[in-house]
């Protein structure tokens, strides 16, 4: 399908007066996703905003392009996020830098609204260059990603939430 | 270069390191462990990150953890405190490793004095005394070394530090037993079944001098304090100066201490520790104790200067301004440590919510500490719950201070030492200035609290 061009400008200059740091946008099987706080890995201590990650498909899943690295301020205590009801929390096991991807540049571990079991790695924390995979836990399904790709977080924080499996 | 802190520590320490960051305009960033993310350092600091769960070997202790958060919180200084991770040389590699300046001695210099045989030869090396004895290989290189020296021996593992395992020994039977179990939890614990036997001195002071060194070859000792009211090595009142012993006592002692500093080419804060025999007079080298010590402010008290400032300006590579002249003695400091720990059980820590917190406001006393009434205090750190440290032109006064700031402090819904210390205060040895390293548990013993 064709992008609204003008549709898009649009809604990236509303988008650089609020306040977010993930936007996500469906309208057919256009999908785009905006991240903010992105930086690389060499330029530590700045904060610019980028507008990144637009992804359309005509397939039905979205592929991401380029990961956004997240570092810098994160606010003093682990983030309380709204979580849906019923929905359990993965937080944590120890505190790092978090990956929702095996590498760079590949697809996610997982998506929200897909199937995960126990043993489903959703994301790496690196600490130190070691990298300890977290897995979900519990079956499910997964309803929201709370952290961003290179940002760093606290033990206990919450990474995911999982709608599990009615028992 | 705008220079952010991280402050790998918790407690009152933590809040004392703060303070004086936040004096020098330094951002600072405290690592805690989840059981601590609402203590009173956490609200303090700039940003408080949570390391891991409650336990010490997750959090304070897990080097990963606190070198990443250091990292990626962009501070280009780490602070360890006293305890937990301050005297690891590694954790001093790994921060330069990482661009980030650790607030102490070299690397090399935390090895030297962490292995207590190269500690003592160093001092040997520039004719500071140490105390008869040595490592032994076997036990009957240990009885043989015993003969010599005489009994009563200390017994304990050559490597590893602190006081813990220390066995006194009265015969020679008793010091084969004491060498095997001690050479097996040495094996064990530290990979090296070598055991140190030492003399055992029965009337000692505890001595220890205040060192300081810079980066550009300036170093100066402010001071001494006397530290021998201890239960099984852990100090329970300090004070500074030590008005027991004779001025060239305290000056040799002194001169002891600056000597191993140049030795080492000593840069940051440090302690050097020493054991004075009351009935024969002999000073003998214990151990350098590289960091900021608990009962560092009696000397701040007596000097005027702030020593933790002083630590952080030298290791961001300031040259002191002090010279020795500079340094003056003025008045009596004496420091009380009250802990929750329950004197009437063997002093068996006592965590628990703190109902009702109120220290007294008298004049000339110091609180340093991180309680705050409402909250809990965690089972899993030290007892420390506060530092009162009284300051008066004499010790007599500093004395009475202490005891009218110990006697107005309301304190309940946990047990604490405090009636130990009120107790303590009034003590004729104490009052007299007497007070030897074994004197609080044998009090103790004679009133009947099982040890």
């Amino acid at each position: 399908m064709e992008i609204d061009l003008e549709e898009l400008a649009c809604l990236v200059d509303l988008l650089k007066a609020a306040e977010f740091s993930e936007f996500r946008y469906e309208k057919g099987d256009l999908r785009l996703i905006v991240r903010r706080g992105a930086l690389s890995e060499d330029s530590p201590g700045e904060s610019p905003t980028r507008v990144a990650t637009i992804a359309t498909s005509t397939i039905p899943v979205a592929q991401s392009v380029a990961i956004s690295r997240v570092q810098g301020e994160q606010p003093a205590v682990p983030n309380r996020p709204e979580v849906p009801v019923g929905a359990v929390q993965v937080t944590a096991p120890l505190l790092g830098t978090f990956y929702g991807r095996p590498k760079p540049g590949e697809a996610p571990f997982v998506k929200v609204g897909e199937r995960v079991e126990r043993d489903t790695v959703l994301c790496i924390v690196e600490v130190m260059k070691l990298m300890n995979s977290v897995c979900a836990g519990q079956s499910g399904v997964l309803a929201a990603v709370h952290a961003a790709d290179g940002q760093l977080v606290e033990f206990g924080q919450v990474l995911f939430s999982i709608v599990p499996d009615p028992s | 270069m705008k220079h952010k802190v991280f402050i790998a520590n918790r407690g009152e320490i933590a809040l004392r390191i703060i303070e004086a960051c936040d004096r020098l305009g330094l951002e600072t960033v405290l690592g805690v462990s989840a059981a601590d993310r609402d203590s009173l350092p956490a609200r303090r600091a700039g940003r408080a990150l949570t390391l891991g769960s409650a336990h010490a070997s997750e959090s304070y202790l897990n080097i990963n953890a606190v070198v990443q958060a250091a990292i990626s919180s962009g501070c280009t200084a780490l602070h360890p405190g006293y305890g937990f991770l301050s005297e690891r040389s590694d954790v001093a590699r790994l921060c330069a490793d990482n661009g980030i300046t650790f607030i102490g001695p070299l690397p090399h210099q935390l090895d030297a004095l962490g292995d207590k045989l190269s500690a003592r030869r160093l001092a040997e090396s520039v004719g500071v005394p140490v105390s008869p004895g040595g490592p032994t290989a076997s036990a009957q290189e240990a009885l043989a070394l015993a003969g010599r020296i005489g009994y009563p021996v200390l017994v304990k593992a050559a490597f590893g530090g602190g006081g813990r395992g220390m066995k006194l020994v009265d015969n020679a039977a008793a010091l084969e037993q004491a060498w095997q179990l001690a050479s097996s939890e040495a094996e064990s614990s530290f990979g090296d079944g070598t055991v140190f036997v030492e003399c055992f001195v029965r009337n000692a002071k505890h001595v220890e001098v205040q060192i300081l060194g810079d980066a550009h070859g300036n170093r100066i000792h402010l001071g001494e304090r006397e530290c021998s009211l201890q239960y099984r090595y852990q100090k329970v009142i300090e004070e500074a100066p030590c008005a027991a012993l004779p001025r060239e006592t305290r000056q040799q002692l002194h001169d002891y201490a600056l000597r191993i500093a140049a030795e080492l080419e000593y840069v940051s804060l440090g302690t050097v520790e020493f054991l004075v025999d009351v009935d024969r007079g002999d000073t003998w080298f214990l151990e350098v104790n590289p960091r900021v010590q608990v009962e560092h402010p009696v000397t701040e008290a007596i000097t005027g200067i702030d020593l933790v400032r002083e630590q952080i300006l030298v290791a961001l590579g300031e040259s002191l301004t002090l010279r020795q002249s500079d340094i003056r003695f003025e008045g009596h400091a004496i420091e009380a440590r009250l802990t929750a720990q329950d004197p009437a059980n063997g002093l068996r820590p006592s965590p628990g919510r703190l109902t009702r917190w109120r220290p007294s406001p008298v004049g000339g006393v110091r609180w340093d500490t991180h309680m705050v009434e409402g909250a809990l205090f965690p089972p899993y750190y030290d007892a420390l719950m506060a530092k009162v440290i009284a300051y008066g032109s004499t010790r007599e006064d500093a004395l009475q201070r202490l005891r009218v700031a110990l006697a107005r402090l309301q304190v309940e819904g946990q047990i604490t030492n405090l009636p130990l210390l009120r107790d303590l205060l009034d003590q004729h040895a104490i009052v007299r200035n007497t007070v030897t390293t074994r004197w609080l548990e044998e009090h103790l013993g004679s009133q009947g609290v099982p040890a």
